[in-house]
């Protein structure tokens, strides 16, 4: 069965040790970028360009380029087969889709602005209560 | 031992060949799968988050006022480095290293640690000091609801590795045999720290810009 | 160690006398101790072995029963609202009582009958047709099962609550006298809001929540089963059909649950701490509510319906005598149904003013996904085409649902055109289009798959011509009830009216529903009599009574503990027909256990002990919303429960023992 292919003991084979040597660097050379990217995205969103796309787009750049070093290195999935790439991309893309489409499906002009918490400013009375 | 959701077919190596084979582990399978589906889970909570910021973008609390941008990087770095930990950890039980495994292994529960614990100081600072509670709007629900979520699956993460820690001192402990396991639940611990990527952007930075 | 042998072909089985099988068993002498050293509960009397069972087969049985336990009070209580219609202005329930009626018949039928149904034909058959010893998790097969009965119990525990109310021994702090759900299946906010609705909203909620988790923990049980379970040679492409139905309702189960969990927990949050997910006061959206529950309830019609086309799909080839016609097809249209029933949600709220584009777009969507359902409705009268059709009572059965279920196609198509949905929606009219793909569709193909497979797993064949008159009855009674509604719909009668004026004009057609209704009743009752009867005494099935296509049909009746004495090799799609009828290449193969014999998992208290604690949490959840002192501890209490059982779970380990099937007792073919 199956599980014998990835559970079994491999400490003494030594490709599989010089393999795993490799990983080793790749894991450290990847949590030092993340680590720079992470810094970036903190430098960047100080940058005095409000509202601009390019910082937003950046944004989202770096942080896709974090989920995807995690997801194939972190959790192995370009040494697994490709069906549990296949079965996380999916669930993946489906919760994107559907965020997506909601957030489309809401916006500021669906809201009754006659409502009492959006005239008294409610949200945030609740807010201004409690102070230090 | 072996988690819940991780019960082997026992015994599956001495059997002769009752599947086909697919080269695929089963309880890697099913955490994957389970991750997939958690994607739905946190997606929801992320996407409440941002509908009501989309709809009162204006109305009630601003959080640049409240965010602690310095402090949620510093985070964002700690879970990072527990994930790094974690990739160690499950390298080094392959290859049957149990002290290096151990030793990273407590770097991971001590990052995450450090992780909740800024956690709650953050919490604790929006409470006392901006007045954001679970009452204050529609920002405190879904803020509270979806990063408090994401804490109780780091400790519950946190708790999962402690076992392993602690059972690793036990004679039933077989690192040939655990590693599966323990990299089932290391893929767990690295999606709580996706998770973190996806809010540390789409919550925290992207009401800078 | 590895022996490939070839079956005999006998085209008739010998009758099976005794249904028990009890090979020579290899247990460690004395009490088996766990890892943890408590006593394994295995080899003890009856009730312990139900109810620390982790044989897929038990497991079906039970989730059988306690569906239709539960099928039978959604039933009741679905009886109590046609007698309150019955006539104009009339009072023989309260307008509360109503509301909790309606909400009670939905949510049981959906949550507590219809899918723990399916989830009984997934167990019973997913290991057998895919030639597995069990699925790939067994503990936590026995975790999902009870972890259900544990969620609907909690929903259920309301009426006991709520008659407590009325004798007076029991009132809630914030003044609400309903204690039992009555929000609507869908449960809309702000309904669900403190300020509007009792504790019965939150015994709705914990059971949901406790709900999802067993639906989710079993679809992610039978998905791993599907994929890495597979005797050698069953390729995905020749699974049989019912299997891929399984395969795909378990990736709806996954993904379409974690919304809804995610919105009930919001819920739970503005109705205990006071939050504003869905409170107006604090800026809540409550359609933000509909779009999270759609989201949700969408793919959920599907999770109904793909296992009954997966069993009509089985059912319709053995009768017809003919393979599937358009296997891939059928396969791959379920798969777009599944994909696209993800992105047609909104169709459920045309009213509510999405904008145009946002309609056009879910309208258009949801006119597609009719297309694939088209498609299957093509393939299986292709399947008859030119068949020699053989009218048993499991075809008579698979032949209505066709018809009823294109029925009811029909009007869902007629909703998916939004103008026309802005008449019909909340109308009668709705209810009778979920109705004739429900009962017409769903519950016809369960009684039907009962029929099929009863001989299977009792061991006894059913008997005479009641079949019959039942299938008659059911689907009389079903037109006569649900038909009438179509037009009360269009003639103005709204869904989830307590009661409705003299002049109206609905009065007529009412009645006929009422009517309706009790034959349909009558004829659940036949079929339970009917199954009791087979149970005790109908006489032996052998085998494959049917001339069966899948490797189920190729061992005993009742299937023995091990399943297959020896691991079925599979030469072909349709495997065991192909075995009987095709070249000799087909015939199939078997792989020897080898000198151990087969291991069998031990049985285990855990998961009783874990799902026992999500009761606990469920219920003092609701009564704490009630003003009970010390719930919260017990709330607590329950989850350190759910806790240790998982602990002592991981710890004991799976444990196990061999069984050495005698020779030729439940071979592929014996
Ligand atoms: C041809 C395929 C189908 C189409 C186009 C379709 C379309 C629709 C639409 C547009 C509605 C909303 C009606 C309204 O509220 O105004 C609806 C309601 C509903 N449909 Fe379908 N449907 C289809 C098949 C099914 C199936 C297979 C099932 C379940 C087995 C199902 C179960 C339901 C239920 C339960 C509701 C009512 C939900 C509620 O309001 O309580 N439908 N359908
Ligand atoms: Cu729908």
């Amino acid at each position: 069965m199956s599980d014998a292919a990835t559970a079994s003991p491999h400490h003494d084979d030594p490709q599989f040790l010089k393999e795993e040597q490799k990983k080793y660097f790749t894991f450290m050379n990847l949590a030092f970028l993340m680590t720079a990217l992470t810094g970036i995205e903190l430098v960047i969103i100080f940058l005095p360009f409000p509202g601009s796309l390019l910082i937003f787009g950046s944004l989202i750049f770096l942080s896709l380029v974090k989920f995807v070093g995690v997801i194939f290195w972190f959790m192995h999935l370009i040494y697994d087969k490709k069906l549990l790439t296949v079965i996380f991309l999916f669930g993946m893309t489906l919760a994107a889709g559907t965020a997506t489409a909601l957030m489309f499906l809401f916006s500021e002009s669906h809201v009754d602005q006659e409502l009492p918490f959006y005239q008294e400013g409610l949200i945030q009375e609740a807010q201004d209560e409690s102070g230090p | 031992m072996s988690s819940p959701a991780a019960e082997a077919h026992a015994h599956a190596a001495e059997h002769p060949v009752e599947h086909m084979p697919t080269g695929l582990n089963t309880k890697k399978l099913i955490m994957w799968l389970f991750l997939a589906s958690d994607c739905m889970f946190f997606g929801t909570l992320i996407t409440t988050h941002l509908i009501y910021r989309k709809i009162y973008a204006n109305l009630g609390v601003d959080p640049i006022e409240i965010f602690d941008i310095e402090l949620t990087t510093a985070s964002s770095f700690i879970l990072l480095m527990s994930s790094l930990f974690m990739a160690l950890a499950v390298s080094a039980i392959h290859k049957g290293n149990v002290k290096s495994f151990r030793w990273n292994l407590i770097g991971v529960i001590v990052f995450g640690g450090l992780f909740l614990a800024g956690q709650v100081y953050e919490f604790n600072h929006f409470v006392h000091y901006s007045g954001l509670t679970l009452e204050s709007g529609t920002f405190g629900s879904t803020f509270y609801l979806m990063t408090g979520t994401h804490g109780v699956h780091v400790a519950l993460g946190i708790l999962w590795l402690l076992s392993w820690l602690i059972y690793s001192y036990t004679p039933r402990f077989n690192s040939a045999e655990h590693a599966i396991d323990v990299e089932t639940a290391g893929l767990y611990w690295h999606f709580v720290d996706i998770v973190w990527i996806v809010i540390f952007t789409a919550v925290y930075l992207i009401e800078y810009v | 160690m590895k022996s490939e042998t070839t079956f005999q072909s006998t085209t008739m089985a010998p009758p099976v006398e005794s249904p028990v099988h009890e090979p020579p068993v290899d247990r460690p002498a004395g009490r088996p101790r766990s890892n943890i050293g408590l006593v394994r509960p295995d080899g003890r009397g009856f009730l312990v072995d139900w109810l620390t069972t982790v044989d897929h087969k038990k497991i079906g049985i039970m989730y059988f029963v306690f569906a239709m336990g539960f099928f039978l009070v959604g039933g009741i209580e679905a009886l109590l609202i046609r007698a309150q219609l019955a006539v104009a202005e009339n009072n023989l329930v309260s307008p509360q009582t109503y509301n909790q009626l309606f909400t009670m018949h939905g949510t049981t039928m959906i949550f507590l009958a219809v899918m723990p149904l399916s989830s009984a034909f997934f167990n019973l058959l997913i290991p057998l047709q895919i030639g597995a010893r069990d699925v790939a998790f067994p503990r936590l097969n026995a975790f999902s099962l009870w972890t259900f009965v544990a969620g609907a119990v909690i929903i259920n525990l309301s009426w006991f609550f709520q008659a407590a109310e009325a004798l007076g021994w029991f009132g809630v702090a914030g003044g609400h006298t309903d204690m039992v759900p009555a929000v609507g299946w869908f449960g809309y906010a702000p309904l669900t809001m403190t300020e509007y609705s009792g504790i019965g909203t939150d015994f709705w909620i914990f059971g949901l929540q406790v709900l999802g988790i067993a639906s989710i923990a079993a679809a992610l049980n039978f998905i791993v089963t599907i994929i890495n379970f597979r005797a050698p040679g069953m390729k995905m492409m020749r699974l049989p059909v019912f299997t891929w139905m399984t395969l795909i309702t378990s990736l709806l189960i996954i993904f379409a649950f974690p919304p809804i969990t995610v919105a009930l927990g919001q819920v739970m949050f503005d109705r205990f701490f006071g939050t504003s997910f869905f409170n107006v006061e604090g800026g809540g959206q409550p359609i933000l509510w509909q779009h999270l529950f759609w989201i949700f309830g969408h793919p959920e019609v599907y999770i109904l319906i793909l296992p009954a086309m997966g069993i009509i799909s089985e059912i319709l080839p053995t009768f017809s005598r003919k393979p599937l016609f358009g296997y891939s097809l059928v396969v791959f249209s379920g798969a777009v149904i599944g994909f696209l029933g993800f992105a047609v949600w909104s169709h459920h709220m045309f009213t509510t003013g999405l904008g145009k584009v946002a309609t056009a777009a879910f309208s258009l969507l949801t006119m597609a996904i009719a297309v694939p359902t088209g498609v299957k409705i093509f393939n299986w009268i292709g399947t008859l085409w030119g068949g020699r059709i053989k009218f048993s009572v499991p075809m008579v059965l698979a032949l209505g649902f066709i018809f009823m279920f294109m029925m009811g196609g029909f009007s869902g198509i007629m909703h998916s055109s939004a103008p026309a949905d802005a008449q019909q929606q909340d109308s009668y009219f709705v209810v009778a289009h979920f109705h004739y793909v429900l009962i017409g569709g769903s519950i016809l193909a369960i009684l039907a798959g009962t029929y099929f497979w009863l001989p299977k797993f009792t061991g006894r064949m059913w008997y005479g011509s009641l079949g019959y008159w039942m299938s008659g009855l059911v689907l009389v009674g079903f037109n006569l009830t649900f038909f009438p509604m179509h037009f009360l719909g269009l003639i103005g009668m709204p869904r989830r009216t307590h009661s409705y004026l003299e002049g109206t004009g609905w009065q007529p057609l009412n009645i006929v529903c009422t009517i309706g209704a009790f034959l349909l009743a009558f004829g659940i009752l036949l079929f339970l009599i009917d199954l009791i009867r087979t149970v005790r005494k109908g006489p032996p099935a052998g085998n494959d009574p049917w001339d069966g296509r899948t490797l189920e049909w190729s061992i005993p009746s009742p299937p023995p503990v091990y399943n297959f004495a020896k691991t079925p090799v599979v030469k072909a799609r349709d495997a065991l027909w192909a075995d009987k009828h095709g070249s000799s290449r087909q015939k199939l193969g078997g792989v020897e256990s080898g000198s151990h014999g087969i291991h069998m998992p031990s049985n285990s208290w855990m998961p009783l002990v874990a799902s026992a604690g999500l009761l606990l949490v469920g219920v003092s959840m609701a009564l704490k919303q009630a003003g009970v002192p010390f719930c919260g501890y017990l709330a607590i209490g329950g989850l350190v429960i759910t806790t240790v059982g998982i602990y002592l779970w991981a710890l004991e380990g799976p444990g196990g023992y061999h069984l050495h099937p005698r020779p030729n007792e439940g071979g592929a073919r014996s």
